[in-house]
């Protein structure tokens, strides 16, 4: 399992190329075994010009969509994973991991050890697994904390020296790169007896654990009858554990109240030792019942030096946070809409920020609103198409707030106002931003005390939690909206 | 400027090392560094090398045939010795050395020669810290091995082995390999580099496994060398099986070579030239693929390896999680053939893998099922393995391209036992539908997220077939149309981007691919499709290719609904020239009045070329499609009224074929459908077209033809020809032609019909030779072609041997056979020719020789000893032998002719005789 070649490429629309190949490194020792592997099936690895085109033209990136082109349009080019062949030089190169992320294309080319005529399946090929972990290592790399274009091209100009460290003949060694980072900066501590390759150094100074809870929900909502509404939490407990010795462990137990929903779907971090059977096997698939693991969650581990995310969560809560309709009616040039929104009364009403963004796609611009709000105000962005309703720290007592007006438009300018393909015609949403701090839907918490750390000398435990919101959608009930099959089946099922 | 064009002192550069060198460190250097004694160029600066580095990278190609290109790669090794550079800069320069070693030194001469002086700038190195020497070590490794020069011959392999092997088991190499704190990172260095050669050459360390067993189990680095170990122990495990030798005891040997002693390459040879592919056999690749025959280890070797592999998953906790699903593919690779090995010894490790999110991990236990089955998995495992993956195919908390890759997976599942076909994508049995609720297509997905769920649902509705409506919660079908109705109905969007609608009709080509069997699915999207060509005829080619490419399932109803879709609408539409396209897709036999109604109308309305030729394009649909009546008029009429000349005549033409060609020719004249003419001129392009059908054309040999027996009788010489053909050919006419005029020019044989597998008679050709001598026939073949084409194709020449041309003489008087031969015998002389030569006999003697070759000659015959023979060869020599007084291994012959031109000949046929069999 290895890599023949590796690309960063940055998306750039509107320009002559499309793109700019950032940075790319071949391993010439694994494109040697491909030749053979490969025998007559072999193609080469192209040079960075030849592979931009190719590559923005199977990913649809170039500004040039206007004409069918059959070997990108056909109705049998199907593609089903982010993997691609690219014609280049009159061969097919394949498999091409690739895929497009803040406008940067991360790309790379897996060894196939076998011919590749027919086509093996991607799951018989080792090395596809570690293209994506390869490509996603580097993601994490460049957009962890950075800032500006500025960090990315000083984290750009390190790549080289990291994929040195870290896969310096095409065999991924480490996909953490910092880790590879920092043990370019550690190389001259000795390391002791078994020290673990993903912990480059060990920590100095006071011990401490930080355990922070963070629970996106999401939701669609229809108000209708036919269409059920859905929502669902997801949680993730990052840790970053400043502790003494080389393998230190650590017991870190998630809990509930006794009214709190049970997590499922739990994926943990592959340096949790040992997981009960229980939290395996719970899972979002099966029906939920009153027998439902509901915790504690205990997770015993060995830590790693830098932050990571010790698991993932997901839970069904019995009520969104916030319930609400949309009802919008396009009367000629304008339209009318009503808003109402009501937050749940177990909710914690103190919010950080909320607010709900309402656009307006495949319109022209915005040139008169009138309106009446029963609580926050109103921001118009005329150019956008975009209404924001600012709501701020907490809903009234009521619990409940609406919003009435009519919006009218000008002409529509194509370069200026989004076009969207779900929102045609009446069909049409409102997305709601909001942030609650210290606080999670499920009710789920990490107890200072149920922290166990064998290690020498006592830490502080702090611990965080908050709940943000991520995909919040109220469709506007008097249109079609999109659905998902569970709307379908939990009317159903309900009925 | 640069100083890289001041004048070389030293003349062009040696090819070869300067100095030849064995052993880890030399003690004397003569390589200059620098100076003005110093072959090298003046060093460049930082920001020249900075510039060059960048040119290069932008194109290596134009780089490398550019003026600088020759020089690359020897100044990247001189610099690296430059005091005047920083380390930053050489690190650069030793980076691109791993990038493009095969371009800076492209053969392995050149790559023997840069590892060497990679590993002479190695050693020289002063013992502070430095950044080089890892990039150097990397080098040499990846020059080596991208270049094909390892090998027990090669000087480099045999400094770089020993001194990798060293490094790797943290001897202590000297002073020279600098500082003790860099030497834990060297060392996993080093056994990176051993990886990768071992990986190049596999076997390579066969003979280290006991080594790297007792370093692994002492202080060393664990991930290095745990991955190298495993590599090692599985690319032995391969060679010995294949050589069906047994373990020989490779793990527990722990020397390590001597240092400067010989490396052992014997493993490695074996292996030569067969790198094994590293994938666990996949349930569809057979044993036999993977060159992995069955291995039966003793059972102190089986105890040996349980204990190796057992050493190497107890501490795979410590090694990165992708390093930790390379050990299990490789460890998982190496156990599946070997009986007495049970997989059990990763059963510990499944649990902690199960519950991870990560993509190689799961990958890597996917590997394992594959590889062991049952074995390993019980059918609960198999359960939780596949909701595990149902999960991580949907968790919120992962990224898309994950998301898909599971469910390539779900859909590639290794089931312990499989039902359906092997090789197609199937949902596994026990991913009911509860199990994919979550897994189901829905509009808000992207394109691929969209047809992979898609694929899913469609599987889930096959199978669902067979349930047909019991009174379900759930119908996917009725989903399955609604989905399909929303993205018809995004693609309708006029304006919209082409991808909308591509994925409209990929997901359209898939649901019929997998449901092509279901009219409750096809009924409805092929209404929808016509109704979406009624709101985008835009959509045109995407429709031509959906027809193009299904089968008739749902091609046929669609090309009915397409057809009456556009010939009910009035002839002067807007979207004139994507009816027309669709219409010369879709135009057949059925229903040609509304179809000629149609195009009288729009004929009014076609004003300029490319409408003209695209009117005319559905003519030729109908022509094809032997339409007839009604057509004939329209063409008439398009060839007066056409604005466009070239329009007028390609209608005429058609016209003059449908007036003079029967329905069956004129199909094939039209032959399959013109590409829209990209010339001005349609009517050359469609003469393009006809010239393969009018005009005789070249073709490949579709025949053998062979000279079978000789038939020594008649007048005149005449050669029996065999013909086999690959296809059945008509009117079948062979032509001759004699090089060199030695014979009459020759008469065509006629053979009305030729089938394969057929005999068929054999084939006169009567020769009339101009002079007694062999020659060589050109042969070509004319024939038709069932498709009604006349072809012609050239054979391969047939030869005429000069025993081919012997005929012999009428019959002597009965009494006086010996009279008579003496009679001719004495007729040669003095005008011909008389030679005597030695025949040499093969093992059958005398008697069989003549019995074979020249019996129809012989006149007089006092077998086994005595012939005479006496051979006419037309037109009017005489050929006369006497072959007398056989001994063991040859008989003198006597040998007379009228014709002294004869002679060589007679030489060369008869010295040949007793090898001819």
């Amino acid at each position: 399992m290895a890599q023949r070649a590796v690309w960063l490429i940055s998306h750039e629309p509107g320009t002559p190329l499309c793109g700019t190949v950032r940075f790319s490194r071949r391993y010439p020792t694994v494109e040697k075994r491909a030749r053979v592997f490969n025998g007559t099936s072999y193609v080469p690895i192209p040079e960075d010009g030849p592979f931009l085109k190719a590559l923005l033209f199977e990913l649809r990136l170039l500004d040039d969509d206007k004409d069918f082109v059959e070997s990108r349009d056909s109705c049998s080019h199907i593609n089903k994973t982010s993997v691609y062949g690219l014609l280049v030089g009159g061969g097919e190169l394949w498999p091409v991991v690739a895929f497009l992320k803040n406008n940067m294309i991360y790309a790379c080319v897996p060894l196939v050890e076998q011919t590749l005529s027919p086509r093996p399946p991607l799951i018989s090929i080792s090395g596809i697994s570690q293209s994506f972990e390869l490509l996603f290592g580097i993601q994490d790399f460049l957009h962890l904390g950075q800032k500006n274009d500025t960090e990315l091209n000083t984290k750009l100009n390190q790549l080289p020296d990291l994929l040195l460290q870290a896969c310096p003949f095409g065999t991924l060694l480490d996909a953490n790169l910092q880790n590879s980072l920092d043990s370019i900066n550690f190389a001259s501590v000795t390391h002791p007896q078994k020290q673990p390759a993903w912990k480059v150094g060990t920590y100095k100074g006071k011990p401490q654990v930080s355990i922070s809870i963070t629970e996106k929900v999401k939701s669609m909502q229809y108000d209708k009858q036919d269409i059920a509404d859905t929502w669902q939490v997801v949680g993730a407990v990052t840790c970053k554990c400043d502790l003494e010795g080389i393998m230190p462990n650590v017991t870190i137990s998630l809990s509930l109240p006794t009214n709190g929903s049970p997590l499922q779907d739990i994926l943990v971090h592959p340096c949790v030792t040992s997981l009960d059977s229980a939290i395996l096997t719970s899972s979002s698939i099966d029906a939920m019942d009153d027998s439902a693991f509901s915790g504690p969650y205990k997770f015993p581990f060995t830590p790693p030096l830098e932050s990571f995310n010790l698991c993932y969560y997901t839970s069904q809560v019995p009520v969104p946070p916030i319930l609400g309709f949309y009802q919008m009616k396009e009367e000629e040039i304008q339209v009318k809409i009503t808003v109402n929104l009501k937050l749940h009364e177990s909710v914690k009403n103190n919010f950080e920020f909320c607010e709900a963004r309402i656009p307006f796609y495949n319109r022209g611009p915005i040139t008169h609103v009138e309106y009446k709000v029963s609580f926050g105000q109103l921001e118009v962005f005329r150019e956008k198409s975009l209404l924001i309703w600012i709501i701020g720290q907490k809903f009234p007592k009521s619990m409940e707030i609406s919003l009435s007006g009519t919006v009218t438009f000008g002409a529509k300018s194509h370069e200026k106002q989004p076009f969207d393909e779900i929102c045609i015609g009446g069909t049409a949403y409102l997305k709601l931003h909001f942030k609650i701090l210290d606080y999670t839907l499920t009710g789920c918490y990490a107890d200072q005390h149920s922290v166990q750390v064998f290690a020498s000398g006592k830490p502080k435990i702090n611990t965080h939690r908050k709940l943000i919101s991520s995909d919040y959608y109220i469709w506007n009930s008097k249109a079609p909206a999109p659905i998902t099959y569970g709307s379908l089946l939990l009317v159903r099922c309900h009925n | 400027m640069s100083s890289r064009h001041a004048p070389r002192a030293g003349g062009p550069a040696p090819r070869e090392p300067v100095v030849a060198r064995s052993g880890v460190a030399p003690e004397t250097s003569r390589f200059h560094l620098g100076g003005p004694g110093c072959w090298t160029m003046g060093p460049l600066s930082r920001e020249t090398w900075a510039q060059r580095l960048g040119a290069f990278r932008a194109s290596p190609s134009a780089f490398m045939a550019g003026p600088e290109g020759e020089d690359l790669g020897r100044d990247l090794l001189n610099e690296l010795r430059s005091e005047k550079l920083s380390e930053q800069t050489k690190v650069s320069l030793l980076a691109l050395s791993l990038e493009y070693p095969a371009q800076l030194w492209p053969d392995a001469a050149a790559a023997e020669a840069a590892a060497t002086s990679l590993l002479d700038t190695l050693v020289l190195l002063p013992p502070r810290p430095s950044a080089l020497r890892r990039p150097l070590l990397l080098a040499a490794t990846t020059a080596l091995a991208a270049g094909d020069a390892l090998g027990p011959t090669s000087g480099a392999s045999r400094r770089l082995l020993p001194l990798l092997l060293g490094l790797a088991s943290g001897r202590d190499l000297g002073r020279g390999f600098g500082p003790a704190s860099e030497q834990r990172p060297l060392q996993a260095t080093a056994c990176e580099c051993l990886r990768e050669l071992e990986s190049c050459k596999p076997g390579l360390l066969g003979g280290c496994l006991g080594l790297l067993r007792s370093l692994l189990g002492q202080e060393g680095p664990v991930q290095p060398l745990s991955l190298l170990l495993a590599l090692a122990l599985r690319n032995t495990l391969v060679i010995q099986a294949r050589a069906r030798a047994g373990l020989q005891g490779l793990l527990v040997a722990g020397d390590m070579p001597a240092a400067g002693g010989p490396w052992n390459w014997t493993l490695a040879e074996e292996a030569d030239a067969h790198l094994q592919p590293q994938a666990p056999s996949w349930p569809a690749a057979e044993e036999e693929e993977c060159g992995l025959a069955v291995l039966e280890p003793s059972p102190e070797e089986a105890r040996e390896l349980r204990a190796a592999v057992a050493q190497l998953l107890d501490t795979s906790y410590l090694l990165t999680p992708v390093a930790q699903a390379q050990l299990l593919w490789l460890l998982g690779w190496a156990l599946r053939g070997l009986r007495g090995q049970p997989p059990v010894l990763f059963k510990p490790q499944l649990v902690r893998l199960l519950g991870t999110a990560q993509l190689t991990l799961l990958h890597a236990v996917l590997a394992l099922k594959a590889a062991f089955g049952e074995a390993l998995f019980t059918a609960q495992d198999e359960a939780l393995l596949l909701r595990r993956l149902t999960l991580a195919a949907q968790h919120p908390a992962l990224p898309l391209p994950a998301h898909l890759f599971y469910l390539h997976c779900l859909l590639n599942f290794p089931e312990n036992c499989p039902l359906g076909p092997t090789g197609e994508e199937t949902a596994p049995l026990l991913l009911g539908p509860r199990l994919c609720r979550g897994l189901l297509p829905s509009l808000l997905h992207d394109p691929s997220a969209l047809l992979a769920h898609l694929h899913l649902l469609c599987l889930l509705c096959a199978e669902d077939e067979e349930k047909e409506e019991k009174g379900q919660d759930w119908c996917p079908r009725h989903y399955l149309g609604e989905l399909l109705a929303g993205l018809r109905q995004r693609a309708a969007l006029h304006g919209g981007p082409r991808a909308l609608a591509t994925l409209c009709f990929q997901a359209s080509y898939l649901v019929v691919h997998c449901l092509a069997t279901q009219p409750t699915v096809l009924t409805p999207l092929t209404h929808g499709l016509a109704r979406l060509y009624r709101a985008r005829p835009a959509l045109a080619p995407h429709f031509v290719d959906l027809l193009d490419r299904v089968g008739p399932e749902l091609g046929e109803p669609l090309r009915t609904a397409l057809r009456q879709e556009v010939v009910s609408r009035p002839g002067r539409d807007e979207a004139l020239r994507w009816h027309l396209q669709i219409l010369s897709k879709v135009a057949d036999g059925k229903a040609p009045s509304a179809t000629l109604g149609f195009l009288r109308a729009a004929a009014a309305h076609c004003t300029d070329w490319g409408l003209q030729q695209a009117l005319l394009q559905v003519c030729r649909a109908l022509l094809r499609a032997g339409v007839g009546e009604g057509l004939a008029d329209l063409l008439q009429a398009l060839a007066r009224q056409l604005e466009d000349p070239d329009g007028r005549d390609r209608a005429r033409l058609y016209y003059i074929l449908l007036a003079h060609l029967a329905g069956p020719k004129l199909g094939v004249a039209l032959g399959p459908s013109l590409a829209a003419p990209a010339l001005t001129s349609s009517l050359v392009a469609e003469n393009q077209g006809f010239a393969a059908v009018l005009m005789v054309q070249e073709a490949p040999a579709p025949m053998r033809l062979s000279v079978g027996p000789r038939r020594a009788a008649g007048p005149v010489p005449v050669l029996q020809l065999q013909v086999e053909v690959l296809e059945p050919l008509y009117s079948v006419e062979l032509r001759f032609r004699v090089e060199g005029q030695l014979y009459a020019p020759l008469g065509a044989v006629h053979v009305p019909c030729l089938l394969p597998g057929r005999p068929c008679r054999p084939l006169h050709l009567p020769l009339q030779p101009r002079r007694p001598a062999p020659a060589q026939l050109a042969v070509r073949a004319l024939f038709a072609t069932p498709a009604g084409l006349t072809c012609h194709a050239h054979l391969p020449p047939l030869p005429v041997n000069f025993a081919d041309l012997f005929l012999p003489f009428p019959r002597a008087p009965d009494g006086d056979k010996q009279g008579f031969f003496e009679e001719l015998w004495d007729s040669c002389l003095p005008e011909g020719a008389e030679s005597r030569l030695w025949c040499p006999l093969g093992p059958q003697g005398l008697e069989a020789l003549v019995a074979r070759h020249l019996d129809p000659f012989v006149v007089v015959a006092q077998p086994p000893t005595s012939y005479h023979v006496a051979i006419r060869l037309p037109p009017a020599s005489r050929l006369l032998l006497r072959l007398e007084a056989a001994q063991g291994d040859g008989v003198p012959v006597a040998l007379r002719t009228d014709d002294w031109a004869v002679l060589p000949l007679a030489g060369d046929y008869l010295r040949g005789l007793s090898a001819a069999v």
